[in-house]
């Protein structure tokens, strides 16, 4: 503070700016031979109901752009940096467009994120006016990859893959563990995600050989779940598979501790909270045992840990959307480097041709076909001791499950 | 007679050149949307400033608009501008409806209010669950551009269309205010009982007034999917829409026939300011947003056309006195 003390006099403060002056104004060759830098839209919700997760987002995209700068820029482009246009999607699907709007007057060579499918398909639509890459981080409906649009891509699973997935992984927990499971509860969130997986549960888990007691709808947010709790206890089911956001999944878990409802098995599919490291840390008892079908990072990358430990150091959380936002700028960053320019249309043809390994994901190789990246699939995770562990497929797993998690 | 329609026709100018001095797309983006806004808080100033009938409920209008125009074009092919028109009497028929089962009731004030916000929040849920809408998953118009498909290339022409529209909102608006039936109109806002002493047929008056208001508000939301392409149930029935409309008409200026547009430049005008001078902070146009509007509410009860208007009265009554005004 003692700085500001000393009061600058005038001829130090004209001789300071018109020297500072004077560096900026130099061509960049006197500066060093750096190339400009390329613009990257980083679009993500961090006001209204989705903060939180933008807020992932936004760390992952922003990890990841230090990261491809750190090690040399894109290389194919004279080794230019990449700089972020951040964006506020405002968790709605015109702030989403708005932002692309801006995004695309202040140059962008493509936008990274979105996060709820309304946002993403609202705004890759207003890229594709522009044919402006967009890669989807997040947004899981399926028809963000139907309508044709040949800028927008997708890098992790949609809607219709990971529903089929949790199915799978659950039948052969279930199947492994003797089958102890045989009815189940359905608790959905009333929006996009949970109303649709409910309606595909319906018709898919009684093939499976479960029993479906009842399907209850809470909407978003709720402030008190005792009855749908109360509901729960009276029905008694083995299985409960909760498809709501971090908050309802939290009062659910905690209403179910405090009235010990204690099924065999909690399973979320797509759950905003049970793999999300401030539940567990926060309400450890609560998510024991919990386990979930959602995006999840490839436990056994070496990149993946290092991400991990660089995020737990700069004190950020960790759920899913950190490491799919950071994957995602990799994939933009690997296109950028392939298509050696920065002109929309090659970088959309090396999108499309992507083969990308050194993501931080357990997909393999990147492979597009209509702008979904084939690989793409969540896996099943689950509360052990504290940690969120991978428990199927066993490709990836670092933990065995442990169900009936209640004998 | 003429006269009355000038200031339209000044400040429909005004904007239609916007595009001339402008070429940024971000600001015509901008625009586009405060006008569709604008148009939604035109129907919602026709019933509750004109009239004094406080709906909380427009996004029944809006939403209707939008679904029914969605739905015609997604499900059954329909060209977008029939589509479009459809929505509008759709919109206009549902708001008759609510205003038949709600006024016939004698429901008025907050209860009024009440029961509208009580009627968009069903249609919210029902719009949710059924599968004609998409359910949650929601209805997303094909990219195809094309003025047949009422899609433009360019953010002008979009921006001129939805002009257009609240251009046709204006005049429709000052025709029924210098109207035998605007002046019934203002006399039930007044007061209700004397109004119908006086021979008015009072339940009639608010029955066109609600479906004219409705049809307006339809309009936009006829406007919002064109340019949005995408609706879901909390886009078209959601809470927002009807606080949107309502707010843009009270800041403006509430029963005067620019006060909508004019609410709806300043709230969102003054939030994207704040945005584009203090970007790095989330959330600050919000904060902006929430100034003004109590500012309004604490300072200008009249709205910002109130608010010039009694500064331009004041001034004109010092001149003659020589006052240093």
């Amino acid at each position: 503070m003692t700085i500001w003390k000393t009061p600058l006099g005038r001829r130090a403060v004209l001789k300071g700016s018109t020297a500072a002056l004077a560096t900026l104004a130099a061509p960049s060759i006197l500066r060093g031979a750096e190339p400009a830098p390329i613009k990257v839209g980083v679009l993500q919700p961090i006001t209204g109901a989705l903060a939180m997760d933008g807020e992932f987002g936004r760390t992952g995209a922003e990890f990841a752009i230090a990261d491809v700068n750190a090690a040399g820029g894109i290389k194919s482009l004279g080794g230019a940096k990449l700089e972020m246009v951040f964006g506020d999607a405002r968790s709605n699907p015109e702030a989403g467009t708005q932002e692309v709007e801006r995004m695309q007057s202040e140059g962008v060579v493509a936008v990274v994120g979105g996060f709820a499918s309304g946002i993403c398909l609202a705004a890759s639509q207003t890229a594709a006016r522009y044919d402006l890459p967009y890669i989807v981080d997040v947004g899981v409906s399926d028809q963000i990859v139907q309508r044709g649009l040949k800028n927008t891509f997708r890098f992790g699973p949609g809607f219709g893959t990971c529903a089929r997935t949790a199915f799978d992984n659950l039948a052969r927990i279930n199947e492994a563990a003797g089958k102890p499971a045989k009815t189940v509860v359905l608790v959905h969130e009333d929006g996009l995600f949970g109303s649709g997986l409910a309606k595909v549960m319906q018709q898919e888990l009684p093939k499976l050989g479960f029993e479906i007691l009842d399907t209850i709808a809470v909407p978003t947010p709720s402030r008190d779940l005792s009855n749908v709790v109360l509901r729960l206890r009276s029905l008694n089911p083995d299985l409960v598979i909760p498809s709501t956001y971090y908050g309802e999944t939290v009062l659910l878990a905690r209403t179910m501790q405090q009235q010990r409802v204690r099924p065999k098995g909690v399973y979320g599919v797509l759950n905003g909270a049970a793999s999300n490291t401030r539940f567990v840390k926060e309400f450890p008892e609560a998510a024991d045992k919990i386990m979930d079908c959602n995006h999840w990072y490839d436990p056994r990358k070496a990149a993946a840990q290092a991400l991990i430990k660089a995020a737990a150091a700069a004190g950020k959380g960790w759920n899913y959307n950190l490491p799919l936002n950071y994957s995602c700028v990799g994939l933009l960053a690997d296109a950028l480097n392939r298509a050696g320019s920065t002109d929309r249309a090659k970088v959309n043809e090396a999108l499309a041709a992507s083969t990308w390994a050194d993501h931080v994901m357990p997909y393999g190789p990147t492979k597009f076909v209509d702008g979904q990246n084939q690989g793409a699939a969540p896996v099943s995770l689950q509360v052990q001791e504290g940690a969120i562990r991978v428990i199927y497929p066993e490709a990836f797993s670092d933990a065995k499950p442990i169900f009936p998690a209640r004998a | 007679m003429m006269r009355t329609y000038l200031p339209i026709l000044a400040i429909v100018g005004l904007i239609a050149a916007i595009p001339f001095a402008v070429t940024s797309n971000t600001a015509l983006n901008f625009v586009v949307f405060v006008l569709i806004i604008a148009l939604g808080a035109q129907g919602w100033n026709l019933l509750g400033g004109v009239g004094g009938q406080f709906s909380f409920g427009h996004a029944a209008f809006f939403g209707t608009g939008a679904y029914v125009s969605a739905i015609l074009q997604v499900r059954y092919g329909l060209n977008a501008w029939i589509a479009m028109a459809a929505g509008i009497l759709l919109g206009a028929a549902v708001a008759w409806g609510i205003g038949f089962l709600s006024f016939r009731a004698g429901l008025r004030g907050s209860y009024f209010a009440l029961v509208t916000l009580a009627f968009a929040e069903v249609l919210r849920i029902l719009a949710n669950a059924v599968p004609i809408t998409g359910g949650a998953a929601g209805l997303l118009l094909k990219l195809d551009i094309g003025v047949l498909n009422l899609q433009f290339a360019s953010r002008a022409a979009f921006l001129w269309l939805a002009l257009g529209c609240v251009a046709a909102g204006l005049v429709l608006c000052r025709w029924i205010m210098d109207s035998r039936f605007g002046a019934q109109l203002v006399a039930v806002r007044e007061n209700e009982d004397a109004a119908r002493a006086l021979g008015v047929d009072v339940l009639a008056v608010k029955l066109k007034a609600i479906t004219v208001s409705g049809a307006l508000t339809a309009a936009a939301g006829c406007l919002y999917l064109q340019y949005f392409l995408y609706l879901d149930a909390n886009i078209a029935y959601g809470v927002w829409i009807s606080i949107e409309v309502l707010l843009a008409a009270m800041v403006g200026g509430r029963g005067l026939v620019l006060g909508p547009l004019v609410g709806a430049f300043t709230l969102h005008g003054l939030g994207d300011l704040t945005k584009q001078f203090a970007g790095g902070i989330p959330g600050i146009d919000l904060a902006a947003y929430g100034t003004v509007l109590i500012l309004v509410v604490a300072f200008a009860p009249g709205g910002v056309l109130g608010l010039l208007t009694r500064l331009w009265t004041r001034r004109a009554a010092a001149q003659p006195a020589g006052g240093r005004a």
